[in-house]
């Protein structure tokens, strides 16, 4: 395995290490990568929106591309502030479709948990990370409401549906592993 | 597969791209302009099933792109996008057949859902469109027809492949006849006592299409009320006709290639293997290579089925072929709705050479029918054809001067008379020898038969 197999998890601010470390196993497992935690963005106030209150994930996006590490094949940033893009009121998180970088805020997806429902919060953010990393590697929203890639409305959704892709969206991502390795 | 093609129009770039960049991870085809002069030259251009049209706009207004679309474009379903204050601009657009507004910045799940609304109000109306067109195709069987050199190569070509088995891909623009090679492949081939099944993969929604092609056990999903025979099963000993291939949805691509490699299937929550026992002849008017470059057809499928290919000629390249096409649809129309027309004029004939005929035979077929049931003669002339553009088409696209209005008045009159010169300088109150002037004048011939 060469170094541009390697997906980076990127937390923004005061994100546990331990939650990092968390997403960095689901998703190296999951896309059979390796994953290591590196902080590649120290702060987010460019992307600050004072109107809004919200952090524009967008300018995020091309800021983590711009400085990605080399080494690397995806990059995924977490934080715990709200994201939103111009035309909608807030985003869960946001891909570059088919391109290197994505990222991801817990802020919704913690939102009400208790403390000890920390497990049920960590699994919704390792789904949501995966979600937005096959984005990354071209793969749209699916139909199949157990699949990962499956766009859900609802919180109770992402705890619904599974930690899987469905054969088709297995099938896309090695057509898209192959293609990079083309 | 023919993805939902989304247009935004919005003269703020921050809209635009985000909207294009998160409609974009639902599978849609985005593409954006930043006016309303922009939206409208780009729809001469391009299709699109949705518009996303801001109301507020310099220039062309959304409300006045919105009118323009109904008219031009009703196929296009239009959402408008307005700011809060603008309500009622969008109570006014609702009133001009919007589908529906957004007020702006919206919730995530407020546009999927409309979207998805949308798009299953449009499928409903695809299958009832389906289902009509089933209907059609199940009373209507004709043979080719040709002497051109293309259309003999095309025979040859038929006759190579009709004892094989193999995989046959059809290319060649909408009405070439496509389908009516897979019919002639299969009627003259070992299979030709087996069923050929034939399957418009572009016709059939995307939600009953697994259904239809593999079929389902009872209670397989809701509706599935009994056990029901797929086309799969049902081509079993004869031949598959996958119509408008390029169509298909990209998971269907991954299914067919799967049981066209291991020649078995299931159906929709069955457990039992079917055997594939038919040959498979796909068609296309899609370019399926720039398809594979845009990652909306499978590469593995194409050269699945790209074994024998072969593209049916336009009616362009077969011109010499049109007079007896012609002659033949001629014929078939008088006799299904018995009508007296017996022949085409040299005239009427002489516009059919020279027309280019996009929509080739099958646009060829449609004039013809149209012109025997407008035609009140016993010969089809140019006025019976509509490819002679009427004048208020033409009207349309450019500015007449008084002098061709009155030409193309005057020959209209005329031809409604069958040039009868009293009747028709009555019905244009100016008397006979003005008329013959006015025929000379402007050379006015009469092709009716004497």
């Amino acid at each position: 395995m060469n170094n541009m197999d390697t997906i980076i998890v990127s937390p923004i601010g005061d994100i546990p290490l331990w939650m990092s470390d968390t997403i960095a196993t689901g998703v190296g497992d999951f896309f059979r990568f390796t994953a290591r935690v590196e902080t590649v963005l120290d702060d987010i106030l460019f992307a600050y929106d004072a109107k809004r209150r919200q952090y524009h994930s967008t300018k995020i996006l091309e800021a983590l591309a711009k400085n990605t590490p080399n080494d690397c094949i995806k990059i995924i940033a977490v934080t715990k502030e709200d994201l939103f893009i111009p035309i909608l009121t807030h985003v869960y998180g946001e891909a570059q479709l088919g391109g290197k970088a994505c990222i991801i805020s817990i802020a919704r997806l913690i939102a009400g948990l208790e403390v000890e429902m920390a497990n049920k919060g960590c699994k919704r953010i390792v789904k949501e990370a995966i979600h937005e990393l096959g984005h990354t590697f071209d793969l749209r929203h699916c139909d199949d409401e157990m699949c990962i890639m499956h766009y859900c409305r609802k919180l109770d959704d992402v705890d619904r549906k599974s930690n899987q892709f469905c054969r088709y969206c297995n099938i896309f991502l090695a057509d898209s592993i192959r293609d990079l390795s083309r | 597969m023919k993805q939902t093609r989304i247009l935004v129009v919005d003269d703020e770039l921050v809209i635009r791209e985000s909207l294009t960049g998160w409609l974009k991870r639902d599978g849609y085809h985005l593409s954006s302009v930043s006016s309303g002069e922009e939206a409208l030259e780009t729809l001469k251009i391009n299709s699109y099933d949705i518009l996303l049209l801001d109301i507020q706009m310099d220039g062309i207004s959304g409300m006045d792109v919105l009118t323009h679309v109904k008219e031009h474009y009703p196929d296009i379903d239009v959402i408008m996008i307005t700011a809060f204050g603008s309500i009622s601009s969008a109570v006014q657009a609702m009133k001009s057949h919007a589908f529906d507004y957004l007020l702006k910045p919206f919730d995530p799940d407020e546009l999927g859902v409309l979207i998805q609304k949308l798009i299953n109000h449009r499928a409903r109306i695809k299958e009832n469109l389906f289902l009509k067109e089933e209907y059609e195709q199940k009373t209507r069987f004709e043979s080719m027809i040709g002497q051109s050199m293309a259309m003999q190569k095309i025979f040859n070509l038929i006759e190579d492949v009709k004892d094989t088995d193999t995989t046959v891909l059809i290319m060649g623009e909408t009405g070439t006849g496509k389908g009516l090679a897979a019919k002639a492949i299969h009627s003259n081939s070992q299979a030709a006592n087996g069923p050929f099944v034939s399957v418009n993969c572009g016709a059939i929604p995307k939600h009953i299409m697994e259904s239809e092609l593999f079929g389902h056990q009872k209670g397989a999903f809701t509706d599935a009320k009994e056990t029901r025979k797929g086309r799969l099963e049902m081509a079993g000993g004869g031949t598959l006709f996958l119509d408008e291939i390029g169509e298909i949805s990209m998971r269907m691509q991954i299914d067919l290639l799967q049981v066209l490699e291991d020649k078995i299937f299931y159906k929709v929550g069955g457990t039992q293997p079917i055997t594939a026992d038919f040959r498979v002849i796909a068609a296309t008017n899609a370019n399926l290579k720039q398809a594979i470059k845009d990652k909306i057809f499978r590469e593995d499928l194409y050269y699945r089925l790209n074994v024998i290919t072969f593209t049916m000629p336009t009616l362009r390249e077969r011109k010499e072929d049109i007079p007896l096409l012609a002659e033949h649809f001629l014929i078939k129309t008088t006799q299904e709705i018995n009508r007296g027309v017996e022949r085409i004029s040299r005239d009427a004939m002489d516009e059919l050479m020279l027309y280019e005929w996009p929509g080739n035979v099958r646009e060829l077929s449609n004039a013809i029918e149209r012109a025997v049931v407008v035609c009140k003669t016993r010969t089809i002339t140019p006025l019976d054809l509509p490819i002679v553009k009427s004048l208020e088409n033409e009207l349309k696209n450019k500015y007449f001067s008084l002098n061709d209005v009155e030409k193309h008045h005057i020959s209209k009159i005329l031809a409604e008379t069958s040039w009868n010169i009293s009747k028709c300088s009555a019905i244009l109150g100016i008397d006979r020898s003005t008329l013959y002037n006015k025929i000379k004048r402007y050379d006015l011939k009469n092709s009716q038969p004497k």
